[in-house]
């Protein structure tokens, strides 16, 4: 039986760090969150260390800081902290340790936030660390489908676009073992999931099928997860060039898919879906971003203990 | 190891002797140990073993592999023995199994590792001996044996 007192004083570093159970724990938790919440954060300082630009983990952790009386510090880009200066990551987090109650973190380096959480004492959040996690974000892309699917359990989800670099994809693709997924993925050859990823499905017992063709993997899909071909991620400009039109969802395409099928992105979106799609139904990638904030206040105030008034 | 054998691997006096190294991986041990220049060392490649039908043998004199050395050969060929021997007798002798769990003689192998900006000693998971894979602790990228970057 999981308790808010389990999550008290956590690191947030892989979604694997988490059992089905305590994911659930959460997202019930962020439903009552999205409703009601008060101030549980008052006088509470959460610092929000920003290495790589974000817009919407920062704001919208910055948003449920805010929401919840907390106040957040810290800054949006590597250039403007003493990074710049040639600061170590590891000096860096002993120092704001000592500004704050709880540490954000996003960079560009794979192993990150494992690497900060091991010299502080307080709780340290992965808001996404290179190619490799971003748990927060995982969060709430299972809130996101149980909001617009209903269930989580035994779905069809089917990932488009760029699997091999996109961190919100390994972190969603391996969780939803816990909840009898099958799962298509639809890529380009260059950009498949990495094979530690697949091993890792297959290890785990996921149902999973690899594809190039949209229009093939949309006819059974209850989601439909697309993803940007990330320009910042590759070392060689023609690659991206190759690349970064490989998928294009359009109403055209939609025709393949069913009338309930879910459409989550984890944005920022740039040629990937038509503007076009935005206002079917199935469009649920802007509410998925708003849904971040409810997620993010539940998990705030769990990590920090300040949970129980709301979920009393 | 047979009579035509022990001739061409003579007896060591004084030295260690890591015998049962996987066919070819002799000269990749060498290379990882980074001995002295000066050191006497033969070597066997490709020699028969009942008990893996080739296999490699180094004897290297005067000198006694410590832990972390051991450690680094136990990843390139976990089948190996390695034996001490003083006065030409055996003074110790154990396999080279890779440990669970290692810090430091090894680099992660991802150019977008933490570990590969900061002052730190790399933490690595063993996820299997045959063959060899390790997993970085941080940025959880598996490794093969034959892109190890040694420390």
């Amino acid at each position: 039986m999981v308790a808010a007192s389990d999550f008290v004083g956590r690191d947030v570093i892989t979604v694997g760090d988490f059992q089905r159970d305590e994911i659930l724990f959460l997202l019930d938790a962020a439903d009552r969150f999205e409703k009601g919440h008060g101030t549980p954060l008052a006088g509470r300082v959460i610092a929000t260390l920003f290495f790589e630009p974000s817009t919407r983990t920062r704001l919208s952790f910055e948003a449920a800081i805010g929401r919840l009386g907390g106040h957040a510090i810290g800054f949006a880009e590597g250039g403007v902290s003493s990074q710049s200066k040639g600061e170590s990551l590891s000096d860096t987090v002993r120092v704001v340790e000592g500004y704050s109650d709880l540490l954000l973190i996003r960079h560009p380096r794979e192993g990150a936030a494992r690497l900060a959480a091991e010299y502080v004492d307080c709780p340290v959040v992965n808001c996404g660390d290179g190619a490799h996690q971003h748990p927060t974000q995982t969060f709430l892309d299972l809130y996101t489908i149980r909001r617009e699917v209903g269930r989580l359990d035994n779905l069809e989800v089917v990932f488009a676009g760029d699997l091999r670099y996109g961190r919100a994809v390994h972190s969603l693709v391996t969780v939803l073992a816990l909840f009898d997924a099958r799962i298509t993925l639809v890529s380009p050859g260059f950009l498949r999931l990495p094979e530690e990823q697949l091993e890792a499905l297959e290890s785990l017992g996921v149902s999973y099928r690899e594809t190039e063709s949209l229009e093939e993997a949309l006819p059974d899909a209850d989601v439909l997860y697309m993803t940007r071909v990330q320009r910042e991620r590759f070392t060689d400009p023609l690659e991206y060039e190759r690349f970064k039109d490989a998928y294009r969802l359009d109403l055209e395409t939609l025709t393949h898919a069913r009338e309930d099928l879910a459409i989550l992105h984890p944005l920022p979106r740039v040629t990937e879906i038509a503007p076009e799609v935005d206002n079917k139904p199935h469009a649920a990638y802007f509410r998925q971003a708003h849904y971040g904030v409810a997620v993010r206040k539940a998990l705030l105030a769990l990590l920090l203990g300040c949970a129980d008034e709301v979920l009393k | 190891m047979n009579m035509e054998q022990s001739y061409v691997v003579p007896k060591l006096d004084h030295g260690t002797v890591i015998d049962h190294l996987r066919a070819s991986t002799a000269l990749r041990c060498l290379q990882v140990l980074d001995l002295p220049m000066d050191t006497r060392i033969t070597v066997g490649i490709n020699l028969e073993s009942g008990r893996l039908g080739r296999k490699d043998i180094i004897k290297i004199s005067d000198y006694e592999l410590k832990g972390r050395e051991a450690a680094k050969l136990a990843l390139i060929s976990p089948d190996a023995t390695l034996s001490i021997i003083r006065d030409y007798k055996l003074h110790g002798k154990h396999d080279l199994t890779p440990p669970l769990r290692f810090q430091g003689i090894m680099r992660c192998v991802n150019p977008g590792c933490i570990t590969r900006a900061e002052r730190t000693t790399g933490s690595f998971l063993v996820l299997s001996n045959d063959p060899v894979v390790v997993r970085c602790e941080y940025c959880e990228r598996s490794i093969d044996a034959s892109d190890f970057i040694w420390d």
